[in-house]
């Protein structure tokens, strides 16, 4: 199980890191440059920056969340906050990037991760019920949406009893194997899942924004493409 | 199989319907901006359901196919099987769908149901603009000949038509119109109104909605008693006067085609700017996207009659008497003006300016419930009972809770839905007018203007 661990910590490790961030670059970059290249064709150039900018950092923080479906929304709140804050600030994940990582990285004390991690579970577990409870997201939920959801779960689960191995009803390594397997798995499926959000938020408000400044030529370009020029309405 | 929706359409050709859709499609991504929000949505939409808490026609009707977000699944399925390299493998793999005859079917169906009153985008935390994917749903839709006949029709008389309008009043009727509706304001109100056509160089060209020149007198004559009262310079052009533009709700190309005939107007005329009457559509499409199709900021910059209203009041060129209207008086708010900011607080300064009790819906403004005939649905009478029982459902009961017996709907196309929806709610009792129209009974006209001592029903309240 220790050679598992090793490779899983090791060389996998490194390698889903670096699919994982270099995907999602590419990503980003993508999204910015088609962007880009958007606002330059716009007959109109002006931008609402500033309602763009308050549109999307509002959902930073919970008062709007909580407004529609609040304790669905809570869930996802409380979730977001430990599946974004416990990868990068726990020590055994810092020690991982040793040579990365700088001296000063910030750790959270091991209490106040178990927390987080407790409370991030419990919150996966509150979407998995909202999901169901909810006919609409029974309507919408894909196959995908459930199995992102279960990968987190267990990376989340598995971690926490890694660190506190006398809740575990299994072997401390195998646990702590679990964990990190399922951790480079997340890692691996961020920028070809939905998990690619994480990067792309912020610009999909944006985006939002930009589609509805067209091309002052949009419209006769596509008549000339459709051969549609001296067709009647 | 033969192409049917809930509305009437004009017969459609549906020899190889799939590929000519994909072929319009391409050619639309090829040539705007919505291919780089289509490929960022398809990637990170998390099929969360909260647009389906906020979206009043799903609210009312329980069907999974008026959640936001699965309209929108519709045409990402199509993105993603043919203009992504996933969806190429997933083919090549035999795991894709193959777009049909029958899919298109039921898109053409779906976002006909959609108001596209882009409240759904004020609850994405990921801000998807499921109303924008609607609009370009429609768009293609209409490059392979699938519109609302009621629609197409309106654009064809406006675009190519004699009249060049969508309620086909020929030029010489409207003047008529203006003529009366001159001696019915002297008669009623006791006031000198004007209605200047093809003056050259004035500083505002006014479009109002063409249907107003019909249906809503009171409306036409406050918006020329105010323009008068404060000495406006402004005209009506003869030969384009509608501010209609179903382009927004149907195809950005006739979108284009519309409001460039509204800026040839402005220039034939040597004028300034674009004053667009009472309508909410007709506001958004001249003030997003004159600038968008004819010059960017050399554009004429455009102004809603309201915004004209509430800036000469506060200048103190406008008077109104406080209290004119006593009846109790709510405001709806049109989402094509309210949605974006633009238009939330103006009228309602008016309408305090005028009325003994006014009372706002909840909730209102940016969050406002559309009327329900939002997207062009309101022409498309063959849909009327799901348009008021489900559309409207919402907005019905935001009125009777107001208690109010005049709704204010400054929007051609919110107030026939209105009217309707208070018809088919048993809110009989409700009125549903323009704010011009309260306007006209509380104005204090400036000596000039005065005729005859003011009697008749403007002086009783609405």
């Amino acid at each position: 199980m220790d050679a598992w661990i090793d490779l899983a910590r090791g060389p996998f490790f490194r390698l889903s890191l670096l699919i994982c961030v270099l995907g999602l670059a590419f990503r980003v970059g993508n999204a910015a440059l088609q962007m880009a290249l958007a606002w330059r064709r716009a007959g109109d150039r002006d931008l609402p920056i500033g309602s763009v900018i308050r549109a999307a950092s509002q959902w930073l923080f919970p008062h709007r969340l909580i407004a529609t479906r609040p304790l669905y929304s809570l869930a996802s709140f409380l979730f977001h906050v430990g599946i974004v804050l416990l990868p990068i600030f726990l020590a055994g994940h810092i020690a991982l990037l040793r040579g990365i990582a700088p001296p000063w990285w910030p750790t959270l004390p091991p209490t106040l991760a178990d927390i987080l991690t407790v409370v991030a579970v419990l919150a996966v577990g509150a979407l998995l019920l909202g999901r169901a409870a909810s006919r609409a997201a029974r309507a919408l939920t894909t196959a995908q949406d459930l199995a992102v959801l279960g990968l987190l779960l267990v990376v989340l689960a598995c971690g926490f009893l890694a660190a506190n191995p006398r809740f575990s009803p299994l072997d401390a390594r195998t646990v702590l194997f679990l964990h990190i397997a399922s951790g480079d798995l997340a890692l691996l499926l961020t920028p070809f899942t939905k998990l690619v959000h994480c990067a792309l938020v912020p610009l999909s408000h944006l985006l939002g924004e930009v589609g509805w400044h067209f091309p002052a030529e949009s419209g006769r370009h596509v008549a000339i493409a459709l051969d549609k020029e001296n067709e009647p309405v | 199989m033969a192409f049917q929706c809930s509305y009437y359409l004009e017969p459609v050709d549906t020899r190889d319907l799939p590929r000519r859709f994909l072929e319009a499609f391409a050619a639309i991504l090829a040539h705007s901006n919505y291919g780089p929000v289509l490929d960022t949505v398809s990637r990170i939409s998390a099929h969360c359901a909260r647009c389906a808490t906020t979206c009043p026609v799903y609210q009312a009707s329980g069907e999974p196919r008026d959640i936001p977000c699965q309209r929108s699944e519709l045409l990402l399925a199509i993105y993603r099987r043919y203009f992504t390299l996933a969806g190429a493998i997933r083919a090549r793999a035999g795991t894709a769908f193959e777009l049909t005859e029958g899919y298109i079917n039921t898109l053409a169906e779906e976002v006909y149901r959609c108001t596209a009153c882009r409240r759904c985008k004020l609850e994405c935390p990921l801000g998807i603009d499921h109303g924008m994917i609607t609009h370009l749903a429609r768009w293609i839709l209409a490059e392979v000949g699938i519109v609302p006949k009621a629609l197409r029709v309106a654009t064809r008389e406006q675009l190519e038509g004699k009249t060049h309008n969508t309620s086909a009043i020929p030029a010489a009727a409207m003047q008529d119109t203006c003529e009366f509706l001159v001696e019915d304001c002297r008669d009623t109100y006791g006031m000198a109104i004007s209605f200047p056509i093809d003056v050259e160089g004035a500083e505002y060209v006014f479009f109002p909605a063409v249907s107003d020149y019909l249906l809503e007198p009171d409306t036409l004559m406050g918006n020329a008693a105010v323009l008068t009262a404060t000495g406006a310079s402004w005209t009506i052009g003869s030969q384009y006067f509608d501010g209609i533009n179903y382009g927004l709700f149907y195809s950005d190309r006739m979108l284009d085609r519309i409001v460039s005939m509204e800026a040839a107007e402005v220039r034939r005329l040597k004028a300034e700017k674009v004053l667009i009457g009472e309508c909410g559509h007709a506001s958004r499409s001249a003030k997003f996207f004159i600038k968008t199709f004819c010059g960017g900021r050399a554009a004429p910059p455009v102004v809603n009659i309201m915004e004209y209203t509430l800036q000469a009041l506060r200048a103190g060129k406008l008077e109104l008497r406080p209290g004119a209207i006593d009846a109790r008086v709510t405001y709806h708010d049109p989402c094509n003006i309210a949605r974006s900011g633009w238009i939330i607080d103006q009228p309602r300064e008016i309408l305090r300016a005028i009325c003994a009790e006014y009372v706002d819906m909840s909730p209102k403004g940016r969050e406002n419930y559309c009327c329900g005939g939002g997207g062009g649905t309101v022409s498309i009478d063959e849909i009327r009972a799901f348009r008021t029982g489900v559309g409207g459902a919402t907005k019905a009961e935001q009125i009777r809770r107001t208690g109010a017996t005049v709704v204010v709907a400054p929007c051609a196309n919110c107030k026939k839905q209105l009217r309707e929806v208070c018809e088919d709610h048993g809110l009989g009792h409700v009125q549903v007018v323009g704010l011009h129209d309260l306007v006209l009974k509380a104005i204090v006209p400036p000596p000039a203007m005065q005729v005859a001592p003011p009697d008749g029903p403007g002086q009783s309240g609405a």
